[in-house]
């Protein structure tokens, strides 16, 4: 046989070929990526000091392009695929301690330098933090194959839905197990309190347990994302991340009225708004063309800022707080990026620029709010007679009016702007800001309001409030000598702020307006003659000479002066001629701008929208995109974090370099896109999908192997047991009371509190209980005071809401103890849950604790416990029979339940609302 | 007596004895708790070494047993630290910073020098200067000069340090307090006390580690959150124990449960829980069932401590405490038997300080007078007190406000008030300091001839938060939390210890 036979020849290349290939296949170097394996690193040893906040050397790494730039030194740092003629290598492995780096500390591993090595010889590619990409439909791992057959066949079995496959392929891999499914009396507590964030009602509780159908589960879901409950309940959630609050907060911290958000809120939750629209209406509903009242409201996320009403306090300095806390809230809760940090330098580890903060900022600064004490503007939503008198002067408009006019009055009666706010006066002469709030003027004074736009106005509308008759006031252009183009009476007023017109010289073009008072009543100097609210330059009412023109206008001045509104702090635009620059601030200081800057969205991330406007608007749609890369993970890992007790990613916050990574980073992707491209945005199908799953549905047993093998429970091969949210607490103690009002809406009210918990200074608020069934409604209706929150809500980790809440984190301590064995709230609940059970079989105490443990846990009670209870049960009745006095101690009144009886019943009632079973889901 | 540096290193040693044993303890142990906690506990152990790694894993916090003691970096020198917050900020010009010079200008128009650039909270156009209205001598050994405000003060001067230029960069109440205690003037950052007892944990596991205390009729300007734990875990925040009704909220058993029965209560709670735990296998469960032995023991301890009945008569002589009351002396004499009690941070806030001259009780001749007069006594006691039991070597005692007022009287609105005032003056204000390794007789920095600005020794607020941290044994610069993706301290970006001002 002749092996060189040309048939042969191509056998042999082709071997050949195959061995070399393999080769190459086996022993080249694997690729390395940047964003897992030279990211962290530099992270950790290099960012602190050549980064987005120190530049040592004139050098930083946190840009491709600054990375292979020179330093001072003039070297160039890293020259991709040449790791021998980059200085970041020969300055890793010097020996001399003033040359190597890092500078001072140890030095790298021999690993790590060559990590670095190789990463520039393969090019020295950038990368992307995982939260930065583009999110990808990820497919679930596939079922079935020659590879699942090696997985234990308990997986297969087990898997329902993708959610699954993603969970026991990471459990596989660490040698795990899934638990069996939850017996069913386990489960419907579990999905009642997490959907509903009540416990649930014992009918449901007995359908469910008898519904024989292979759907029972799917139903019961179906009816528990179909219940009112549900909007409060993840309302209670997004109140921690819009720091709502029923008070500005700050020193005096008086009552703001915004609880219309928070109702908002329930009702956008409730009919399933898509995410999308949620967050846009939330950032921009007054920019929405035709924005309608829910839309102002939506707005008013943006407007749970603070208020600083101190005397003495820089409007402009807290004004500038509040857009800050905008930019910094929306970046952190609906985005979980870190940004505040990009407030005083460029991010230190993520590729944000400093510049990058404050073109974001502009987005936000042109909000007319201004920190004025009424929290200008306003919505003003007319109730009653007025709002039928409204809908009837819309109407005239709409046919009689000019549209833009008629858009301009009805705006002006909603919002009351734009109006010139006095505190933005100055140059006093005899006069000042009265509390650093107001402009009061004396006897013969003068102030100066900036740059107007009078082109096309013909009145002046103003608010002011005077004690003393015979005021003047002389408007002038430009100086105190200047052209008067108002003059006019400004007499007494009743009853605070009063509104007055009156018409103004036509005069073109943007003026300093010079406002003169003079009063001959006023003796003393030092005495306030007036004190103006603000100033509304504007046009004649629209339609004169058409048909109804004065009843129409006569409706206009009495809606303006209506008490039969609700009103509520919005977001609402500046007009261009009261549009406020942007700046950067150096080292984030507002006393120190710099550079001028429009508005514009990070270069790191994905572009604006085509089509979307230059204003919060065009933002709000940049946030809600479906490009955006973060704003689908955060929302989608936040309500794992609501179900599971640990975000897929641990750090909701910051999903950015510095956070901890995710745990199962497909599976947050696989959910993020489903939810933008499966669910239309829709919650109620998210979490769907993530409660109909095996993982979900798992019991919260774990045995000693499981608990070693994954402590922290990241595999999830167990269902997690979580403490309940104080607003659950709270909720379920009056549910299985029989005492939670079933009420809605409204309001904020004040269930019982201890005396002495609200003692803010300058401020005569107290709290007044609420009357009636007020007492028991939701934990998220309840007063939320900054200076004074309620106190068992913020001893369940809840905070005063002065800034945003990420995420509240979870512990458990003896004054949570306390609070639900003796918070009189907890007793009542105590109480009543005792008498329900009692009357159910009077005379047999063990069935009723029976009944109330059942009750409260879902379980019968087996008879370990039993013995427990009744033990409590046999001392706490000899102790009142004994001394028949404390019962009524126990009881709370003198009524029919005062016998020792009852009151034993009652202790044992306040210790099952204690119980661990009982504070957490299970 | 034991020397104090030992006793410091004996109780050192024996912490990081304890600290080895628990975590020999929890190796051994085959339950869930203690594997859990044994993951926290050596990421709790991190921070001790060199610097904190970054990642939310460096934080030295601890779910199942947050309050367990913990070391500082080095060897403390105050165990402890009792802070005394003058709410409204009272004078340094009546009661520590003695200026002749003043006294002379006065009713003196202010230079014009004086007022630019500057903004003042309520001061318009050009004031006049004010001039001193306490007599001043100096006292003691040291010849700290102090007014005859402070007549009891005056006795301990050579106790203490007296720092007359420290400096704030804010000039309202609200954010000068939180600059003062959280080292930020915006809401969200932990407080000093919140700080610490992250920091140290709590070595009395029957009493809260941080304790607040309140006088004056209201709440300080800044809220709860100058005794808040910002973004660290709430467990951390200051307790505010209340002078009348409950001590802390909810510690008092309903009306008809005695103890015995609370204790039959409890015993019934923890029995089924550790059935539950049996059967579940949660170590949170096992948490759960000693807080409610610890809360048990709080019901007990916290009114035991915060009763001051049982004072000898010459305690409340020396302090000028009421036990039928409730005040600031009060309040003093409950901070020393707290620290006693091994509680690591009392913080006092007493308000109405404010004295602007726009009524009686705000003006410097009349309500500041008064309020000195609450506060001399007491505060001189506790000095005396804590030295004669041994503690005021351990005990750091700090008096101040958030800050000072001006050497000019306030002409708010542009027009003379009423009574003589002084308004919000950021820029040199005197705190002094005792104990706990600090100097003592002993007077740190000038300040010009009429006591506007610092001329020499310009400290800030966060000077002296890196100083009363390093007097507890922490490099203000290494103890971190990471939050929002990085390190957070007291001190943010600022501070240096005033090392002159240390024994």
């Amino acid at each position: 046989m002749n092996l060189w036979r040309p048939r042969r020849y191509w056998l042999i290349a082709s071997l050949l070929v195959f061995c070399i290939l393999g080769y190459a296949f086996i022993f080249s170097e694997p690729r390395v990526d940047y964003s897992t394996q030279v990211k962290p690193l530099l992270n950790r040893k290099c960012l602190g000091c050549h980064g987005g906040v120190k530049q040592k050397g004139g050098y930083s790494l946190l840009f491709r392009d600054e990375a292979l730039g020179k330093g001072r030194s003039g070297r160039t740092a890293i020259v991709p695929g040449d790791p021998d003629g980059s200085e970041l290598i020969r300055r890793l492995t010097l020996t001399d301690p003033e040359e190597r780096m890092p500078y001072h500390e140890a030095p790298l591993s021999a690993d790590e330098v060559e990590l670095l090595r190789r990463w520039i010889d393969q090019g020295a590619a950038w990368g992307e933090n995982w939260s930065h990409t583009p999110v990808k439909e990820a497919t679930p791992p596939a079922v079935g194959g020659w590879l699942w057959g090696l997985m234990p066949s308990a997986h297969a079995r087990w898997i329902r839905n993708d959610i699954d496959r993603f969970i026991a392929e990471k459990q596989r891999a660490a040698g795990l197990e899934p638990s069996p499914e939850a017996d069913r009396t386990t489960l419907v507590r579990r999905l009642s309190l997490d959907i509903t964030g009540l416990p649930p009602s014992n009918a449901l509780s007995r359908h469910f347990l008898a519904d024989t159908r292979p759907d029972a589960y799917e139903r019961l879901v179906d009816t528990l994302l179909a219940s009112p409950a549900y909007g409060e309940r993840w309302t209670a959630l997004w109140l921690d991340l819009a720091r709502y609050a029923d008070t500005k907060g700050y020193e005096r911290d008086d009552t703001r009225n915004i609880w219309r958000y928070r109702d908002w809120l329930i009702k956008a939750f409730n009919r399933d708004m898509p995410y999308d629209s949620f967050l846009v209406e939330q950032i921009a509903g007054d920019l929405i063309p035709g924005a309608t009242d829910d839309q102002l409201i939506a707005t008013a996320f943006h407007r749970n800022t603070m208020t600083n009403d101190e005397g003495g306090t820089d409007n402009e300095e807290f004004r500038t707080a509040a857009v800050i806390d905008r930019v910094n809230t929306t970046w952190e809760v609906l985005m979980g990026t870190t940004f505040a940090c990009v407030q005083c330098h460029s991010h230190p580890y993520d590729p944000f620029r400093h510049q990058d903060y404050y073109r974001f900022l502009a987005y936000f600064n042109n909000a007319r709010d201004e920190d004025t004490y009424a929290e200008y503007p306003l919505l003003h939503e007319f109730k009653g007679k007025d709002s039928l008198s409204f809908k009837g002067l819309h109407t005239w408009l709409s046919l009689q009016a000019d549209p833009r006019e008629a858009d301009r009055v009805l705006t002006f009666l909603r919002t009351r702007q734009p109006a010139i706010n006095s505190l933005t006066a100055d140059r006093f002469v005899n006069s000042e800001l009265s509390d650093t709030k107001w402009l009061v003027m004396r006897r013969a004074s003068s102030s100066r309001l900036r740059q107007v736009d009078l082109g096309g106005r013909t009145r002046l509308l103003l608010r002011y409030e005077s004690k003393r008759d015979d005021g003047m006031l002389t408007i002038r252009t430009d100086s105190l000598r200047g052209r008067v183009i108002a003059r006019l009476r400004v007499p007494k007023t009743e009853g605070g702020f009063h509104h007055h017109e009156t018409p103004l010289t036509p005069v073109e073009g943007v003026h300093d307006l010079y406002l003169e008072y003079h009063n001959p009543s006023l003796v003393d100097p030092d005495e306030n003659g007036i004190r103006f609210d603000w100033f509304h330059f504007t046009r004649d009412f629209p339609g004169r000479g058409r048909p109804g023109f004065d009843l129409a206008e006569a409706a206009y001045r009495r809606l303006l002066d209506s008490r039969e509104v609700v009103l509520t702090p919005v977001m609402v635009e500046n007009p261009s001629d009261m549009h406020r620059p942007s700046h950067v601030f150096e080292k984030g200081s507002w006393l120190s701008p710099g550079e001028r800057v429009t508005p514009g969205v990070p270069a790191s991330l994905h572009p604006l929208p085509a089509g979307a406007p230059p204003d919060r608007y065009g933002l709000a749609r940049w946030v809600a995109s479906p490009d955006n890369p973060l704003t689908a993970r955060t929302f989608v890992n936040r309500m794992w974090e609501q179900l599971f007790g640990r975000g897929l990613a641990e750090t909701l916050e910051d999903l950015g370099t510095q956070g901890i990574p995710p745990t199962h980073p497909e599976l947050l992707d696989h959910l993020a896109w489903q939810f933008m491209h499966r669910d239309g945005w829709r919650l109620k199908a998210l979490l769907r999908r993530i409660v109909l799953s095996a993982t979900y549905r798992q019991d919260s047993r774990a045995d000693a192997n499981a608990v070693l093998r994954d402590p922290a429970n990241q595999w999830l091969a167990r269902a997690p047991r979580v403490r309940l949210s104080a607003e659950q607490l709270r909720d379920q103690a009056l549910a299985l009371a029989g005492l939670l009002s079933p009420r809605m809406y409204g309001r904020s009210v004040m269930p019982f509190q201890p005396d002495g918990i609200w003692l803010s200074p300058y401020n005569g608020r107290s709290w007044v209980k609420s009357p009636g069934e007020d007492q028991y409604r939701r934990a998220i209706y309840t007063f939320w005071k900054r200076t004074g929150p309620y106190p068992s809500a913020i001893t369940f980790d809840g905070t005063a809401r002065e800034v945003c809440l990420s995420r509240r984190i979870r512990t458990n301590t003896p004054l949570q103890a306390l609070t639900t064995l003796n918070d009189p709230a907890f007793l009542e609940a105590a109480r009543h849950l005792m008498y329900r059970c009692a009357s159910a079989s009077p005379g047999r105490p063990d069935k009723a604790i029976e009944a109330a443990y059942r009750l409260a846990t879902g379980h019968p009670l087996t008879d370990n416990r039993r013995q427990a209870l009744l033990k409590l049960h046999r001392e706490a009745l000899a102790s009142y029979r004994h001394t028949p006095d404390k019962a009524c101690g126990m009881i709370g009144v003198h009524d029919g339940h005062d016998n020792p009886e009852t009151a034993a019943l009652v202790v044992v009632g306040n210790a099952i609302l204690n119980l661990d079973e009982v504070l957490n889901k299970n | 007596m034991m020397h104090k540096d030992q006793r410091l290193r004996q109780e050192a040693i024996r912490r990081a004895s304890e600290l080895t044993t628990r975590r020999h303890f929890l190796k051994e142990c085959r339950t869930g708790m203690g594997l859990m906690g044994l993951g926290s506990l050596l990421g709790g152990c991190d921070w001790l070494g060199s610097k904190a790694a970054p990642g939310v894993a460096g934080n030295a916090f601890d779910p199942v047993n947050p309050m367990a003691p913990r070391m500082p970096h080095f060897a403390p020198k105050a165990r402890a630290v009792i802070y005394l917050h003058m709410a409204g900020a009272p004078s340094q010009l009546e009661l520590f910073d003695y200026k002749p010079e003043l006294q002379r200008l006065d009713g003196q128009q202010c230079p014009e020098s004086f007022l630019q650039g500057k903004k003042f909270a309520f001061i318009r156009g050009v004031p006049k200067l004010l001039g001193t209205q306490a007599e001043f001598r100096q006292h003691g050994q040291s010849g700290l000069w102090v007014s005859d405000l402070l007549p009891h003060f005056q006795t301990v001067a050579d106790e203490v340090t007296i720092v007359k230029t420290v400096t704030t960069d804010q000039f309202n109440h609200g954010p000068a307090q939180l600059l003062m205690h959280c080292g930020s003037p915006r809401l969200g950052r932990p407080s000093m006390g919140a700080w610490v007892t992250y920091g140290l944990g709590s070595e009395n596991s029957n009493l809260p580690g941080f304790i607040v205390l309140t006088s004056g009729g209201k709440n300080p300007d800044a809220g709860k959150s100058v005794w808040g734990s910002g973004f660290l875990p709430s467990v951390y925040q200051g307790v505010h124990c209340r002078s009348e009704g409950e001590p802390v909220l909810f510690l008092q058993d309903p009306e008809g449960m005695d103890r015995d029965l609370r204790k039959a209560s409890i015993d019934a709670i923890n029995e089924v829980n550790r059935i539950t735990y049996d059967e579940l296998g949660d170590p949170e469960t096992l948490s759960r069932i000693s807080q409610y032995e610890m809360a048990f023991k709080m019901q007990i301890a916290v009114p035991e401590v915060m009763n001051i009945r049982d004072e000898p008569a010459h305690v409340h002589e020396l302090y000028g405490s009421d036990p039928d009351g409730a005040s600031l002396a009060n309040n003093i004499l409950l901070a020393r038997k707290l620290v006693e009690k091994g509680v690591r941070f009392v913080q006092i806030f007493d308000w109405g300080w404010d004295t602007h001259g726009t009524s009686p009780d705000g003006a410097i001749d009349i309500g500041l007078v008064n309020k000195c007069r609450k506060v001399d006594r007491a505060m001189t006691a506790l000095l005396l007190d804590l030295k004669q039991r041994g503690l005021l070597d351990e005990t750091l005692v700090v008096w101040g406000g958030e800050f000072g007022r001006t050497p000019m009287q306030e002409n708010r609105e542009g027009k003379q008030n009423l009574f003589k005032g002084r308004d919000h003056h950021s820029d040199a204000f005197s705190i002094w300091m005792a104990g706990g390794g600090i100097r003592k007789g002993f007077s740190y920095g000038e300040t010009d001839e009429i006591g506007y600005n610092p001329v020499s020794g310009k400290v800030s607020v966060y000077d002296v938060q890196a100083t009363l941290l390093h007097q507890l044994g922490f490099d203000h610069e290494r103890l971190t939390y990471d939050f929002q993706g990085r390190p957070f301290r007291l001190t943010d970006v600022h501070g240096s210890v005033i090392r002159d001002i240390i024994a």
